[in-house]
């Protein structure tokens, strides 16, 4: 077992390039020289490459980005359903969510839009984000691929909302605000490591099928 | 007189390319960033063929992944980022972090002098000092005097926050200093 002490502050001063290692004496140089010069020796490259491996690994493979399927669930999402669950916020929300109720019970004409299938569900995506300019949704369910749905803050008052048909089932999602800032949905409730380390997680939101939910008049999570 | 050529196309002109569906670019991205990673992840495994296997996992599961990336001009902190978890990973499926002595590089005779010691067996000294680290302190150190990362960017990378990594490079530092002086 190696006796470990406590090394001269000014020495990590100095290994921190906050110190010039001139100034240190000459035991402490000489301990700075030697982890230096430890360090430089790990710096060696691997003679090595997995460059071919990898290429003929993703030879195959896509990343995991959009075609066709997030046109398609544009086209769904404008055209709005009316079989709504709500999500449930802390308190400050609840007067957003007693008027996105009132919107939602407002009779509509019937028309010929798509509803969800049987196995379908609708989402409504919303979030206080006063002063931004932009807030998208990414998540699993549009492969992370950006531009597809964005919400909307129609009153100008920072509450930015939106709906999308997604199949039923758990989905992760995060807001991208400004076209630059990833957020997780503080309201979430849920969340999931996003599988990167870090302890990074995203937002976790479960879809129910629309005629479950209009069974029961439940919520979405 | 030198031509210098067209600049290199930066990180995120290539991820927007790989995206886009050119999936032969994603090798500028390997090529750019593949000696470090083989690095990184050779120290943190202690040994070249496990550290290659780490990378290459990671960067197949980077190409997957790749619209996933929240900052495309940060790439390299999130290659290094997926590249960490999966040496630790590695480490957890091994029953301990100590490379066996099958792995281990040979000693040089302790007698020697660190001056008259060839460079590999210098480096081999090195290298069993800090294998002998622990993972969190190892991988501090690595990201920071062999990367040459800031504490900002080890942080990206680490998840970990800059006092707590700060603590890890100091302490990684003391273990090294008192492992290398007990070698030679």
């Amino acid at each position: 077992m190696m006796a470990m002490s406590p090394i001269d502050p000014r020495l990590q001063e100095a290994l921190d390039g906050e110190r010039d290692p001139g100034t240190l004496p000459m035991d402490l140089r000489e301990a700075y020289a030697r982890l230096v010069g430890a360090a430089n020796l790990l710096q060696t490259l691997p003679a090595v490459s997995v460059a071919a491996r990898v290429m003929a690994e993703i030879h195959d493979l896509k990343p995991e980005v959009p075609s066709v399927r997030p046109a398609r669930r544009l086209m769904r999402w404008l055209a709005r359903p009316r079989a709504v669950t709500l999500r449930l916020r802390p308190a400050w929300t609840l007067a957003l969510v007693a008027g996105l109720a009132a919107i939602l019970l407002i009779p509509t004409q019937p028309t010929n839009r798509p509803s969800p299938g049987a196995q379908e569900g609708i989402a409504q995506f919303v979030g206080h984000f006063p002063g931004a300019r932009s807030v998208e949704v990414v998540g699993s369910f549009n492969d992370w691929s950006r531009g597809s749905l964005h919400l909307r803050d129609e009153h100008h008052d920072g509450i930015w909302h939106g709906a999308a048909v997604l199949p039923a089932g758990p989905h992760e999602y995060m807001f991208i605000v400004d076209g630059e800032r990833w957020v997780p949905d503080p309201l979430a409730g849920r969340y999931v490591d996003d599988g990167f380390g870090a302890g990074r997680e995203n937002s976790l939101l479960i879809v129910r099928p629309a005629q479950a939910s209009l069974d029961e008049d439940a919520t979405l999570r | 007189m030198v031509n210098d050529g067209p600049p290199a196309p930066t990180d995120v002109e290539v991820v927007a390319r790989v995206l886009g569906g050119d999936g032969e670019a994603f090798g500028i991205l390997i090529r750019r960033y593949e000696p470090g990673l083989l690095r990184f992840a050779t120290r943190m495994l202690g040994n070249p063929d496990a550290g290659a296997d780490a990378v290459a996992e990671s960067l197949v599961r980077a190409y997957r992944h790749l619209a996933q990336c929240r900052d495309p001009a940060r790439l390299r902190s999130w290659l290094y980022r997926i590249t960490g978890n999966r040496c630790r990973s590695h480490l957890a499926r091994r029953r301990t972090n100590d490379i066996s002595l099958s792995e281990a590089p040979p000693l040089a005779d302790a007698s020697d002098s660190w001056a008259v010691l060839e460079r590999g067996e210098q480096v081999a000294l090195v290298e069993r000092a800090l294998n002998a680290l622990p993972a969190e302190k190892r991988e501090a150190f690595v990201l920071k005097h062999v990367e040459g990362m800031s504490y900002e960017e080890m942080a990206a990378v680490t998840g970990a926050r800059i006092p707590t990594l700060k603590m890890r490079v100091h302490r990684a530092r003391e273990a090294l200093l008192a492992a290398l002086e007990e070698l030679v």
